[in-house]
């Protein structure tokens, strides 16, 4: 709307001869802020004088009301309430808390969780590395040297578990080694997978197969700790032989003694 | 030309001071609405005084917004201007008042009325003039509600940004109803400058 036409609503209005289209006009004029009320000399005046009136107090009663229950609500805040503890407005931030703290918690503990994936290779590098050393043992048992020959058994007792190739290396040894240490240790070795029926008949079976005294004496002492009646036969057939010595004699006799 | 609506009495600064003593107050720091409470207690007897020309009254209802605040501090985010939440509360507060009075069937008009006469003829306080007594009693015999618009925007000193927020409506809408309101006012005191 041009200038000239407000000014001439505002003229007419402060004049009193504004129609109540034009009232209409202005207060449009008003309501987009074209005009301000200022400019209608009546109003203005009429708003002035409102503003100069004396503006009340409240008497002293009302500061002595407020503060007396400041005060009550001050002592009621001090004393524990369980129903205000529970209230919504209390309970929601608490409760907002607790499961933001889940929530973050729950999320940390996705990301940092141990991978399937992970876990699987972890075992498959262990398998490798007990075929690894499997496969060393085996190569180790056919030296010449019987301080190799040691030294794969040995390596086969540090391994967690042993494949059916080990104990028939370990059987073989102990039933074929030219040398007695290889023997005694292999016996030792063997004696961890005692539990294996098929081991323990092996076992059984080495007993006539032994001319050593000392694995013979030791095979004796392991058939007795282990409780194998089935091996009575065969250590009967070593007392039986000419060739045994005495001392190895007692000792089988008594294990024979213990079994039977 | 142009001037402002009306002059903020309380500056900017100020307000983030209410808010700052307010969101003391919501998380626990009840003595902290003393401080509140000493810079309004007059602002609001003000409004409650323009509406209904009762001094006793309007300290109970002053008192009853500061029971409100107190009550209801949670729901205060500090996001808006505290004047403007406290005298949301301030209309609730004379609202629910009017509506029980009513339901009793108390403070009909002539009440109200014969109140006034006797109030303001014995009030010097209010009255320092016999054309001050006059608006005071067109004041006074305007619709509640436009009574309200007058008191907020002149005697309270809100903006008419802010008035809209508490009513509901635009700030133009706002600068319509004081300037019907102040029309209206003319027309009472008029009629009344005329049979006095």
């Amino acid at each position: 709307m041009k200038k000239e036409r407000i000014d001439a609503l505002v003229y007419k209005y402060n004049g009193g001869i504004a129609s109540p289209q034009e009232l209409a006009e202005i207060e449009s004029l008003l309501e987009d802020g074209l005009l301000e009320i200022n400019a209608l000399q009546d109003v203005q005046a009429l708003d002035a004088q409102l503003g100069s009136g004396t503006r009340p107090s409240p008497t002293s009663r009302l500061d002595k009301n407020f503060y007396a229950m400041l005060r009550k609500e001050s002592r009621r805040k001090q004393s524990f309430s369980w129903k205000l503890f529970f209230a919504w407005p209390e309970v929601a931030p608490k409760l907002a808390f607790g499961s933001a703290t889940l929530i973050l918690g729950l999320a940390i503990g996705f990301y940092f969780r141990p991978v399937t994936k992970d876990r699987d290779q972890i075992q498959l590098l262990s398998q490798q590395v007990n075929d690894l050393k499997e496969i060393i043992m085996l190569t180790l048992l056919e030296k010449e040297s019987a301080t190799d020959r040691l030294k794969a058994v040995s390596l086969s007792q540090e391994m967690k578990q042993a494949s059916q190739h080990v104990t028939s290396a370990l059987l073989k040894t102990l039933n074929e080694d030219d040398n007695v240490n290889v023997r005694l240790a292999a016996l030792d070795a063997l004696r961890q997978y005692a539990f294996d029926s098929q081991v323990r008949a092996e076992l059984v079976r080495s007993i006539s197969r032994q001319d050593s005294p000392l694995v013979q004496v030791a095979l004796a002492e392991l058939m007795t700790a282990l409780q194998e009646k089935s091996s009575v036969k065969e250590l009967e057939r070593i007392l039986h032989n000419e060739r045994t010595p005495s001392d190895v004699k007692n000792k089988i006799k008594k294990s024979i003694d213990v079994l039977t | 030309m142009k001037l402002p609506p009306l002059k903020p009495s309380y500056p900017d600064l100020e307000s983030i001071s209410d808010n700052t003593l307010m969101l003391k107050v919501k998380d626990g720091d009840l003595d902290k609405l003393g401080l509140l409470f000493e810079r309004y207690k007059k602002p609001l007897y003000g409004f409650f005084y323009g509406l209904n020309k009762n001094g006793e009254i309007s300290e109970d209802l002053v008192q009853n917004v500061f029971y409100r605040i107190l009550k209801y501090r949670y729901l205060f985010r500090g996001e808006g201007d505290f004047r403007t939440w406290m005298f949301h509360i301030a209309r609730n507060v004379n609202h629910d008042h009017y509506r029980k009075n009513k339901m009793q069937g108390k403070d009909s008009l002539e009440n109200w009325q014969d109140r006034l006469s006797t109030h303001e003829n014995r009030s010097t306080e209010m009255q320092q003039d016999e054309a001050m007594q006059l608006l005071n009693m067109a004041m006074a015999r305007l619709p509640m509600d436009v009574r309200e618009v007058l008191l907020l925007s002149k005697f309270q000193e809100l903006k008419y940004k802010e008035i809209g927020t508490l009513l509901g409506c635009s700030e133009g809408a706002v600068k319509v109803k004081v300037f019907r309101a102040l029309r209206d006012l003319k027309e009472v005191y008029l009629h009344l400058e005329k049979n006095s």
